[in-house]
């Protein structure tokens, strides 16, 4: 089952919580949204650059709460969406 | 105020269909190309393209090609090729990193922001600022939903002066 980058954000939201910092496993939410995992893994790299998504150490995965204000915003599939984020070269 | 369902009818009433019995408008056409030109009022001086005298449409089946998107974006707003790139090869692909915008399409990140701002000064975009959790803000760029914005100005307009604006 193709799956998109929302519908995945979405999932992560729903299994995960950015304030209490839980979280799932890759092989899990691509279970939830019956997807491959592959393809759910290289959603979430995607998400991770643009600090909607957090990997741990053991490779786990949460949203965050930038993720959360995002999925607020409420957009419909079609529409746009590029998230700039200042590298820490930029800010200096 | 009203609800959706008569402010969709309303729109409906809005479209008019062209009547070449009408005295107050006409429409032209280029006998050489595409251009097609509404005139309300006289036709004095008579329509002209590139100097050759157009010809009043006198049927309403006539067939209007549709413009390239590109083109209008470019004439209606000046935008340059990057930023018609930018525009038109994220939709619904989203979200997006700008560093992923930049490499897919092969432009600088700095200019992937500057055409974003652009886009946003245009109106073809807005910018939210969203929370990091390690501090700072992080700018998502998105559409510019309409219907929301008319219904929040709607409602914003309630909430000031306390009764419908219209």
């Amino acid at each position: 089952m193709t799956v998109t980058r929302r519908d995945v954000l979405a999932a992560l939201a729903t299994e995960t919580d950015a304030d209490r910092e839980t979280t799932t496993s890759v092989g899990a939410l691509a279970s939830a949204l019956d997807a491959d995992d592959r393809a759910v893994e290289g959603h979430l790299r995607d998400l991770d650059a643009c600090e909607f998504a957090r990997f741990d150490a053991t490779g786990d995965v949460r949203v965050t709460i930038t993720g959360e204000a995002f999925l607020e915003l409420d957009l419909d599939a079609e529409d746009v969406a590029v998230v700039d984020v200042e590298t820490d070269d930029e800010e200096r | 105020m009203p609800d959706d369902e008569s402010t969709e009818s309303a729109d409906a009433d809005d479209v008019v269909a062209y009547d070449p019995a009408s005295s107050e408008y006409d429409i032209y056409e280029c006998p050489d190309c595409d251009n097609v030109v509404l005139a309300v009022g006289s036709d004095d001086p008579p329509m002209s393209c590139h100097d050759v005298p157009m010809e009043r449409v006198s049927d309403v089946e006539m067939s209007v090609k549709s413009p390239d998107v590109k083109q209008v974006l470019f004439q209606s707003f000046g935008l340059p090729k990057a930023g018609l790139d930018i525009c038109l090869c994220v939709i619904g692909e989203g979200p997006l990193s700008a560093n992923d915008v930049a490499a897919e399409l092969g432009y600088d990140r700095s200019t992937i922001t500057r055409y974003l701002n652009k886009l946003v000064d245009l109106g073809l975009l807005r910018r939210t600022e969203l929370n990091r959790e390690d501090g700072g803000v992080v700018n998502a760029y998105h559409s510019v939903d309409l219907d929301r914005m008319r219904r929040e100005s709607k409602a914003a307009w309630a909430s000031a002066y306390g009764g419908d604006e219209e």
